[in-house]
């Protein structure tokens, strides 16, 4: 019951708290060290997740646990909608994403969107880093609170 | 094959999981970004107090709980519904100073602390110092002044956690509380 | 029991190695590092052939005068090697799968430490418990 939401207050504090002390001309930075610390959090996530899994296959077979066992762990609820390029990219949609619902659908909220968006995409950049998949994470709000996530697989 | 059924979730256990690991970030990327611990504690302490004044409408709201008679009264509701329905462990209330305005919260069981092994360079670090502050934040916003402390840690070898709450004064008005 | 406990990072470099007695380390370091390939080889048949291996657990990598050698990877593609002594015929199988079992939660438990950087060596005190209940002699 409440366990739920006590995560959402904590990550709530920890954007206020980085936001307020950091200079106000480093947005960039106050980006990175939210992206930081879901990166961290995704790396043990996935470890804990995974610990009774059968072995991957794919690549997309990854990505779907993600959408699936993760985005349920984390966020109570499956990826709406994962669409991909085969090259490659993958997007997963979200059409009431949690850690947006506490915020108002107004347009001034839109521009705090990506220090609440940093953690999130951070976690899985680091779940999927854990299980070898190398990627860029990048988040997108239309409409409130929908979110689109870009994943973009590095190879080197 | 079907993973879903591969792993048996307890979607509570998870959500105490998910918080711990990202207070941890949290306390990871205080100890790089500042100097000495000292700072640390003060900066989970303010976070903490933060969180407590939010908290406390959300608590009042879900547990049906009106006004406290009395600090003894408080000191069981922070420790039977507060840590359990925000930590799910219950600490004891006992170690009353004389006068009646001084306990200790005493737990076998952190949560914060499941996975973390302090540093030795990092003896003076109050780990889960945050919740000093949601106590205070709590407390704060019904209008009782308190301040608090940890005494005993067992990240720290010791064989309980103790937090210690001293009751300072009655806030007459209610002032809105205000981030630190 | 197990004479030797490994942990290897997905990059293939040991985390930790702990063998018994010390003096071993060196000739264990070799056997550990040789089982690799057999890993990687088991590894990475998984969704190549319709009989592939998707257990974690890898059984006998390979057998020795003096050693068996079983290995596992997890998701994560960190591998964990446990050597016994081949005269020790009473390891069964289950034991080999329950060992590698609490070694995996151990790892786990240890890499979920805040203050722990992934990839570095291991060095918690709770994790080197949990392997020196594997190497007690009886």
């Amino acid at each position: 019951m409440a366990d739920d939401f006590i995560f959402d207050f904590l990550h709530m504090e920890i954007v206020n708290f980085v936001q307020r002390t950091t200079s106000p001309d480093d947005k960039d930075k106050v980006i990175s060290k939210l992206e930081q610390m879901g990166y961290r959090v995704g790396q043990s996530l996935i470890e804990k997740f995974t610990r009774e899994s059968p072995r991957f296959s794919s690549e997309l077979d990854i990505i779907k646990f993600v959408c699936k066992d993760l985005w349920n762990g984390v966020y109570k609820k499956q990826v709406d909608n994962l669409r991909t390029n085969h090259q490659g990219v993958y997007v997963l949609q979200d059409n009431k994403f949690r850690l947006l619902t506490q915020m108002s659908s107004g347009k001034q909220y839109m521009e705090a969107a990506p220090q609440y968006l940093a953690f999130p995409c951070g976690l899985i950049r680091g779940g999927l880093a854990n299980l070898g998949v190398n990627c860029v994470v990048t988040a997108e709000v239309s409409t409130m609170p929908a979110c689109k996530f870009q994943v973009m697989i590095q190879r080197t | 094959m079907s993973r879903q059924s591969s792993r048996a979730t307890d979607p509570r256990k998870i959500s105490q999981e998910l918080f711990t690991l990202t207070y941890g970030a949290l306390v990871a990327q205080l100890v790089k970004d500042y100097e000495g611990d000292e700072e640390v504690n003060k900066q989970l302490d303010k976070m903490g107090y933060n969180i407590g004044i939010r908290l406390v409408e959300d608590f009042l709201a879900r547990s049906g709980i009106g006004r406290c008679n009395d600090f003894r009264e408080t000191a069981d509701i922070i420790a039977k519904s507060g840590f359990r329905m925000f930590l799910g462990v219950t600490p004891s209330v006992s170690n009353w100073s004389p006068a009646g305005d001084e306990f200790s919260l005493l737990m076998d069981n952190n949560p914060l602390t499941d996975f973390v092994e302090l540093p030795e360079d990092h003896s003076n670090l109050n780990y889960s110092n945050v919740l000093c502050g949601v106590i205070r934040g709590a407390l704060e916003s019904v209008q009782m002044d308190v301040s608090v402390r940890f005494v005993q840690d067992t990240l720290k070898g010791d064989n309980q956690t103790e937090i210690r709450v001293k009751f300072i004064q009655r806030l007459e008005d209610a002032l809105p509380a205000g981030e630190e | 029991m197990a004479v030797c406990v490994a942990v290897i990072a997905k990059e293939n470099y040991p985390l930790y190695i702990r063998t018994i007695p010390t003096e071993n380390e060196l000739k264990f370091h070799y056997t550990v590092h040789t089982c690799l390939d057999v890993i990687e080889e088991k590894v990475s048949s998984v969704g190549k052939s319709s009989n592939d291996l998707r257990e974690l657990y890898l059984g006998l990598l390979y057998p020795t005068e003096d050693y068996k050698v079983y290995g596992y990877v997890t998701n994560t593609k960190v591998k964990f090697v446990i050597v016994v002594e081949s005269s020790n015929t009473q390891m069964r199988d289950n034991e080999i799968r329950n060992m590698f079992k609490t070694l995996h939660n151990a790892y786990v438990d240890m890499l979920c430490n805040p203050f722990y950087t992934p990839g570095e060596n291991v060095k918690s005190k709770a994790f080197d418990n949990t392997v020196n209940q594997m190497m007690i002699q009886d």
